[in-house]
């Protein structure tokens, strides 16, 4: 009887404080992905690598936005998001306090703007996106006059370069005809 | 640009016999909420989950966790029952039990959707079988995101239910401002050798933590500083003390010394 009371005396009281005192949790703990707008491009990486659909994207083509949704509600908390952000724009943190009376509280949304293509002027790429990766260029040593002819390029929408692309062929094949055919 | 699913578990056809609380009750049930001054019974439904989120209600219920100082019990019928804690999508099978057992217990009750299935269907809420969350059949009062959530969010949600905390996590919304520009992650380390650096770490460590420990690298690699590179790198592999980063730490310092 003495034996177990030291022994209970030793061991102490094993029940975590928390709520009443913060709950530290473990190294590497996967809680709430916390998101910084700021730093996020517009990419659209997360959304597809996001298994649980957690984030979505939709875009507005003529108020020329594209919204970024992260909805916690479904969030199964995989990280997967965060391997894929070049930017390191969303991150899990150490939150696991997320619990919410109204559902409309679990949802984080951005709003980006589209910038035109130069050719047809419909919006159609995250203008942050297209700046980062001129700004990826430049870093890796393009000089400027470079980077500006790659802007015409990355501000033309696919279907203009298909266009382009077509009429380019069509052109040299005009001209070759008569090499061809003597 | 294709129109991705936004609907975030709004069901484009309405479960069939989804119930919907009068106003008498609503109001019975704030006072509950608000002044309960006793015990909290708690009847779990398990709509269809994997049971991850079970495992970890009987782990919120364990010494060391003990819900039960707040006197919050498990109950085994729903005529019993205060709460009634839904966990798992709502699936096709397990709607009309799950309404069988709202309707059992008493008024005024509160209902509290567990997990990523229960607020929303979570990773199954496409499935052909899969109303969504519990929310499409039965209103719902409180809801606990997680997969599963850890059994120190379940207190937190309890404690939130109580009215010993109060609700962190608020909607947010961000529209980008002017001239928003986003520099890259360590911009002094040629794009290259950075993704040779993190591909190498991911293999090695897998997807997270490769990552991260790829980041530390770079961290070091990057820093400015009167000290060495190898020396710096020693001296936080010393710190670390774990055989396991210095491997990895060996075979990114391989790649750089290679260029
Ligand atoms: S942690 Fe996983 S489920 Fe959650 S938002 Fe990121 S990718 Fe999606
Ligand atoms: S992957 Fe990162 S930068 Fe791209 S959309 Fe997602 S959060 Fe934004
Ligand atoms: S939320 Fe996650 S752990 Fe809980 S039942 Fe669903 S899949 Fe399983």
């Amino acid at each position: 009887m003495l034996k177990l009371l030291t022994g209970l005396f030793k061991t102490g009281d094993a029940t975590v404080k928390y709520p009443f005192a913060p709950y530290p949790v473990s190294p590497g703990f996967r809680g709430k992905p916390e998101f910084a707008p700021k730093r996020c491009i517009a990419c659209a990486a997360c959304t597809i690598a996001c298994p649980a659909n957690a984030l979505t994207m939709s875009t507005d083509h003529h108020a020329g936005k594209r919204t970024w949704k992260l909805n916690y509600g479904r969030c199964i908390f995989c990280a997967r998001c965060e391997e894929v952000c070049p930017t390191g724009a969303i991150v899990l943190s150490g939150d696991f306090e997320l619990a919410v009376f109204n559902k409309a509280d679990l949802m984080v949304t951005a709003e980006f703007t589209l910038t035109n293509c130069q050719s047809c002027e419909r919006p159609f790429a995250p203008a942050k996106e297209v700046n980062y990766v001129i700004e990826l260029l430049t870093r890796a040593g393009m000089p400027e006059s470079e980077t500006e002819r790659q802007r015409v390029m990355l501000e033309t929408c696919p279907e203009c370069k298909r266009r382009a692309e077509v009429s380019r062929v069509t052109q040299a094949s005009r001209h070759r005809r008569p090499e061809i055919t003597p | 640009m294709i129109q991705l699913d936004t609907s975030h578990g709004t069901n484009l056809v309405p479960a069939p016999g989804a119930i919907s609380e009068s106003e008498q009750i609503a109001k019975l049930k704030q006072t509950l909420l608000k002044d309960i001054r006793r015990s909290a019974y708690v009847f779990r439904v398990d709509c269809g989950g994997c049971n991850g989120c079970e495992i970890e209600i009987f782990a919120a219920i364990s010494p060391l966790f003990d819900a039960e100082r707040f006197g919050i019990k498990l109950v085994s019928s729903p005529r019993h029952a205060d709460v009634l804690l839904y966990t798992g999508a709502m699936t096709r099978a397990m709607r009309q039990p799950a309404i069988r057992a709202y309707n059992a217990a008493p008024d005024p009750k509160i209902v509290i959707s567990y997990g990523a299935c229960g607020c929303t269907g979570g990773i199954f809420h496409d499935l052909y079988c899969v109303w969504g969350g519990t929310d499409p059949v039965i209103p719902v009062d409180l809801y606990i995101p997680g997969c599963p959530p850890t059994p120190a969010a379940t207190i937190y949600a309890f404690a939130l239910a109580l009215g010993l905390l109060d609700q962190k996590l608020k909607a947010r919304h961000h529209v980008e401002g002017e001239d928003e520009n986003v520099v890259p992650i360590h911009p002094q380390i040629p794009l290259n050798l950075r993704v040779e650096l993190e591909r190498e770490a991911r293999r090695m460590a897998g997807y997270r933590h490769g990552r991260i420990i790829a980041d530390r690298f770079m961290h070091l690699l990057g820093a400015e500083e009167p000290t060495p590179f190898a020396e710096r790198v020693q001296h936080y592999l010393d710190r670390e003390d774990d055989p396991r980063l210095a491997e990895i730490f060996g075979k990114l310092t391989d790649i750089v010394l290679k260029r």
